[in-house]
């Protein structure tokens, strides 16, 4: 089992009525909220919490994509994953990822990554989501109903330019070169492991079963509602003879504190802050036409589940977001416990954990990230140990049985 | 008025085709909220016969894969027209079908005879904004479409089911209807979107200038969509073109004052 800690590098200090007043943390979010000096100490104390996360134990770091919003400040987490390559000896960087649909031409993205691969020395996952409509549709303008086949075309580009021993010419519908001839390439080969970030849609199932894609179901749902797509995604990988856990990845907000009033003390409000105030997302940027494809709209509907977007939702408290699984809280074996029934009734080999989140402050977000990553972590690392894990990279720490490193 | 689907281009595309009425031939191209024989389809099939032809992606209109760009949409219609044999025909197009007959006038000029746009969409005014239609909430789509909020038609669209929102029980007929009236909605509005997304601005200013048959830029007073002031950028290029403002009437003015749109067409084709 491998277990990673995310972050999304939220901005913490949105205020207090941020929810009552403005209509989205996403496209249209008041530029007049953000403020310099506060996104210097945010970065800055974000790159040390995913250093200390590397320091104590974690398996891996990831850090993701987003534009135009203050919910998650890293339009290039190419720049954050640069400077963790510097800054950490062993753990796997794990860039969660690049919208590939978004970067014209796309072997930006193969150029960034190969960069990336080399400083590090083999430890990079590439990652390839689609990116949420926020980013994509609204942020960068990309019609939806395209976006799916821009992206088909772009991981294509990309992993050719990887693996193609020759110059080639590659003749697209949305990206035409007469040259591709990447310098540099990666260092792993004959590339780095893909992961895609998936927020359920059944496509996304398919691609990463029939190209041997990790698949990572990225929500704030919980497991509860995790329950439900990762059923959906393992009975399309069975149904390929696939059944390997670490096909699969899982993420998840986890605090750890020595009691329920410590817990609540500590961490209910940043909780309710991330809830509240992260995913006030306006449901018009949530969900345009064609970003959700005829077959997922028709299985949702199917299905009877909804979600996408929160805004307008009642406010939740700390305690019903603990009963609906959003977030795992409790003592080190409480959470530990939990967090081994979701890695089983989810059929995950890597558990992305969220240990800063909303407006938790520096100091508490390395507590939690120590706390985690010493008393939790090391209790889960056994569990898996038939399976091999081939979506790893090459030469990324492989920590399993070996517990947690001292102090 | 009779309704039939006709292959097009070998079967790449089945197109639903309303006929209806009698006389010379009438092109009507409809908008983002589809195609239905309505009041004012049936006053334009006295005199005339009305052909309009639903544009793939939209109902059960099929094809809309083989369609990237507005290019693409102009010349599959261009085909459409030539296997109807239809030529030197009146051309009426509302909202997305009102950008399609203006591309498509400046395109084959000489193919109609005269160009009725009802507040199209195919311009781009920073100053006055054409509204983001594809986020907007449906209530605030609704006042924007319809000049009277309390309209039948208005409070359909405020209160229509949307995917990420709506219950259904699929074991239930109401439950499939529901499923089918999204999905048809989601394939119809990401249709829209390859010719509107993010800016209703595909290069139209450019090619404007050739639609110089006479004709007719009618604008709903109201239009919350693509405001009343487009109406004069329209008509600084199309100069053979006439602008009537329709009080009490919005982006749907078609569906809102049909006997006023009727009567400007009725006068505009007897000239």
């Amino acid at each position: 089992m491998k277990i990673e800690m995310f972050h999304l590098c939220p901005y913490r200090d949105l205020p207090e009525d941020f929810r009552e007043q403005h209509h989205s943390v996403w496209v249209d979010v008041p530029r007049h909220l953000f403020d310099g000096e506060i996104a210097n100490r945010t970065y800055n104390q974000t790159l040390d919490e995913l250093k200390y996360a590397a320091e104590v134990g974690y398996d891996g770091i990831c850090v993701n994509e987003h534009h135009q919003n203050a919910y998650g400040l890293m339009p290039s987490p190419n720049i954050m994953a640069a400077a963790m390559s510097r800054e950490t000896e062993d753990v796997a960087i794990i860039v969660m990822g690049n919208s590939i649909a978004l970067y014209d031409p796309p072997i930006r993205v193969a150029e960034e990554f190969a960069m990336l691969d080399c400083i590090s020395g083999g430890r990079l996952v590439a990652g390839f989501p689609v990116g949420s409509a926020m980013d994509t549709a609204f942020g960068y303008g990309v019609n939806p109903a395209t976006l799916r086949e821009k992206y088909a075309e772009a991981e294509e580009l990309i992993l050719r330019a990887w693996e193609e021993d020759d110059v080639f010419a590659f003749d697209g519908k949305y990206t035409q070169l007469r040259y591709v001839n990447l310098w540099p390439r990666p260092l792993q080969k004959p590339r780095p492991p893909i992961w895609v970030p998936g927020a359920g849609s059944i496509e996304t199932w398919n691609t990463c079963i029939e190209k041997g894609h990790l698949y990572a179901y990225l929500s704030y749902s919980g497991f509860k509602r995790g329950k439900q797509v990762m059923d959906g995604f393992w009975k399309v990988a069975r149904a390929a003879g696939v059944d390997n856990p670490y096909h699969a990845g899982f993420l998840q907000l986890v605090c750890v504190a020595d009691n329920e009033q410590e817990l609540h003390d500590k961490y209910a409000a940043h909780t309710e802050y991330f809830f509240n105030k992260m995913l006030h997302i306006y449901p018009g940027f949530a969900d345009p036409p064609g970003y959700r494809t005829i077959d997922t709209i028709r299985a949702g509907l199917m299905a009877q589940t909804t979600s996408f977007g929160r805004a307008g939702q009642e406010e939740s408290t700390f305690d019903e977001l603990r009963d609906a699984g959003n977030v795992v809280a409790g003592t080190p074996g409480q959470v530990a416990d939990q967090l081994e029934q979701v890695i089983n009734d989810l059929r995950i080999g890597h558990l992305m954990i969220l240990n800063q989140f909303g407006s938790i402050p520096h100091d508490l977000a390395k507590e939690n990230i120590r706390r985690t990553a010493q008393e939790v972590v090391p209790k889960l690392r056994h569990l898996w140990p038939e399976y091999e894990d081939h979506w790893w990279p090459q030469n990324a720490v492989v920590r399993d049985n070996i517990g947690a490193m001292p102090e | 008025m009779n309704e039939r689907a006709i292959p097009v281009r070998n079967g790449r595309f089945e197109v639903d085709l309303l006929e209806g009425g009698s006389g010379d031939p009438l092109l009507f191209l409809h908008g983002v909220s589809g195609l239905e024989w309505t009041p004012l389809l049936e006053r334009l099939s006295v005199g005339h016969t009305v052909i309009a032809p639903r544009t793939p992606g939209f109902g059960e209109s099929t094809g809309t894969e083989n369609l990237d760009d507005i290019h693409d949409l102009v010349f599959f219609y261009l085909d459409l027209l030539d296997q109807l044999g239809l030529h030197e025909i009146p051309l009426v197009g509302h909202s997305l079908g009102g950008m399609f007959a203006a591309e498509l006038a400046a395109t084959q000029p000489d193919r109609f005879s005269h160009v009725t746009l009802v507040s199209p969409f195919g311009l781009w005014d920073e100053a006055n904004p054409v509204a983001d239609l594809f986020s907007m909430a449906l209530p605030d789509l609704a006042r924007a479409m319809y000049a009277n909020e309390k309209s039948e038609a208005a409070v359909a669209v405020a209160t229509a089911p949307q995917a990420r929102m709506t219950e259904v029980d699929p074991e239930t007929e109401t439950g499939q209807a529901t499923i089918k009236y999204l999905v048809d909605r989601a394939k119809s509005m990401s249709t829209a979107a390859k010719y509107l997304w993010p800016i209703p601005n595909r290069g139209l200013a450019k090619r404007l200038h050739r639609v110089r048959q006479p004709g007719l830029v009618i604008w709903g007073e109201c239009d919350g969509i693509v405001p009343p002031v487009y109406a004069e950028h329209f008509a600084a290029q199309i100069t053979n073109a006439t602008v009537h403002i329709v009080p009490d009437a919005a982006h749907m003015v078609v569906d809102e004052q049909p006997q006023i749109v009727a009567g400007l067409i009725d006068r505009l084709l007897s000239r």
